[in-house]
């Protein structure tokens, strides 16, 4: 099978690498990059622990081909931090608020409210809550996580960011 | 998945070339929201993947009073809920697209995309429905347009040629137009339509759209003409809610039971007529 070449930025890092096409990006990006902070949960869409940001939105890695990645700035929960390994606000905010018990959702929501907060920096507890939409929590009943977010936008108000 | 090999066109002739040389052993893919799951559970085995997403000039949205709504292939549910002119004179629209899935899906599933997959309950497919929408069709034998309500034929089943892509569906736009979209369906966000409507009023017609309630999208040609001119009064609200009830054969699926949906499709119209009046 033809392995297709594709050159993208992921965590601002140039990367070029061979994929095979019957692959998804998630696919690749835990096993040939060995990021697997990206969760694998239910490949359909629809559970959003594979939540990336690519070019400023959230997708599910689940649903891209490897070979769609050709050009992408791709960001995962390990681009989060900063190289220091400064926490941002958001990931300190789920500590803080304990908006999390095993962890599992934990990077996608991250990434889901990472997004949100880039466009929108001070959204209505009803925005959050449809940003986070896509994103499924099984531990937390979800309340604790919107209090995670709704506490950095609130400190981004009057664009203090 | 099974192995296949990945082709990235760089026009529509090279696009429609690639679709005529190969026929089903190749599959279009756009958006992927649909054909990945599909690929990944084999529920279909392509040989070639034709990704139409490289070809210039698919991913634009425009719009002018005088030619109506234009929007590109490889536009995304997102970019449609977003854009101000799809706000301003069809909100209807944005509604609907807004109501797929979530964020994440929104930002890489195609208006286009969702209506050749010619499912009953495509959630953009009834205010297209209403609107009277033409899809625009390519190949490498030249264009061609086709009314929405023709291209639809059956669940999942268009009148797209072997050779032929979709390059954009064009949206007339009617002066003063006001609509709804509704969806009914068994949770709030990120599901698929039990039942989905779109009720337009434009001058003194209405016209009646709806989804998951036939093997394709539907209008309701005996009740649009019921409502065509006449005043809304509340005895004749309740009358076309009634009547609109024949127009729809619904199943009885994982969803819903048929008799359900009788009855919803009653309430949608009664409430989006009480609104548009």
């Amino acid at each position: 099978m033809k392995k297709i070449h594709v050159c993208f930025t992921i965590n601002g890092e140039k990367t070029e690498l061979d994929v095979r096409p019957n692959c998804t990006m998630l696919t690749v990006i835990r096993e040939e990059l060995h990021l697997t902070g990206t969760k694998v949960g239910c490949g359909a869409g629809e559970c959003g622990a594979c939540t990336v940001i690519v070019n400023g939105k959230p997708l599910n890695a689940c649903l891209v081909l490897a070979p769609e990645m050709d050009g992408m700035e791709i960001q995962t929960i390990e681009g989060v931090a900063d190289h220091d390994g400064n926490l941002s606000p958001l990931q300190q905010a789920f500590i803080d608020h304990a908006a999390l018990q095993c962890g599992f959702c934990t990077p996608g929501f991250i990434m889901s409210a990472t997004a949100l907060l880039n466009e929108n920096p001070t959204p209505t507890r009803e925005e959050i809550k449809h940003a986070i939409a896509g994103n499924l929590c099984r531990c937390t009943g979800y309340i604790r996580i919107i209090e995670a977010i709704e506490d950095v936008a609130s400190r981004n108000e009057g664009g203090a960011n | 998945m099974k192995e296949f090999e990945y082709l990235q066109p760089k026009t529509i002739a090279e696009a429609s070339e690639l679709r005529a040389r190969y026929g089903k052993a190749a599959v279009l893919f756009n958006g992927g929201t649909d054909v990945v799951i599909q690929l990944r559970e084999n529920l279909i085995a392509p040989d070639y993947v034709i990704d139409i997403k490289k070809i210039p000039g698919l991913n634009a949205i425009t719009f002018s009073k005088s030619d109506g709504l234009t929007i590109g292939a490889c536009v995304t549910a997102g970019a449609i809920a977003a854009d101000e002119n799809v706000k301003a004179y069809y909100p209807f629209l944005a509604d609907a697209a807004e109501s797929i899935g979530s964020v994440q899906v929104r930002n890489r599933a195609t208006c286009v995309g969702n209506i050749v997959n010619a499912s009953p309950l495509c959630d953009t497919g009834t205010p297209l429905y209403a609107m009277d929408a033409v899809m625009c069709l390519e190949s490498a034998r030249g264009k061609r347009e086709v009314p929405i309500t023709e291209f639809i034929t059956f669940v999942r089943k268009t009148v797209l040629a072997e050779d032929e892509i979709v390059t954009a569906v064009r949206v007339p736009y009617i002066e003063g137009a006001k609509g709804v979209f509704t969806k009914v369906a068994r949770r709030k966000e990120v599901d698929l339509s039990t039942i989905c409507g779109t009720v337009v009023k434009a001058g003194g017609e209405y016209r009646l759209a709806f989804g998951a309630v036939a093997p394709t999208p539907v209008r309701m040609p005996q009740t649009e003409a019921l409502l065509s001119g006449a005043e809304l009064t509340d005895a004749l609200i309740e009358q076309a809610a009634k009547l609109a009830r024949t127009e729809v054969k619904p199943i009885d699926d994982i969803r819903a039971s048929k008799a359900y949906r009788l009855d919803v499709v009653e309430v949608i119209v009664r409430n989006s007529l009480r609104e548009l009046r």
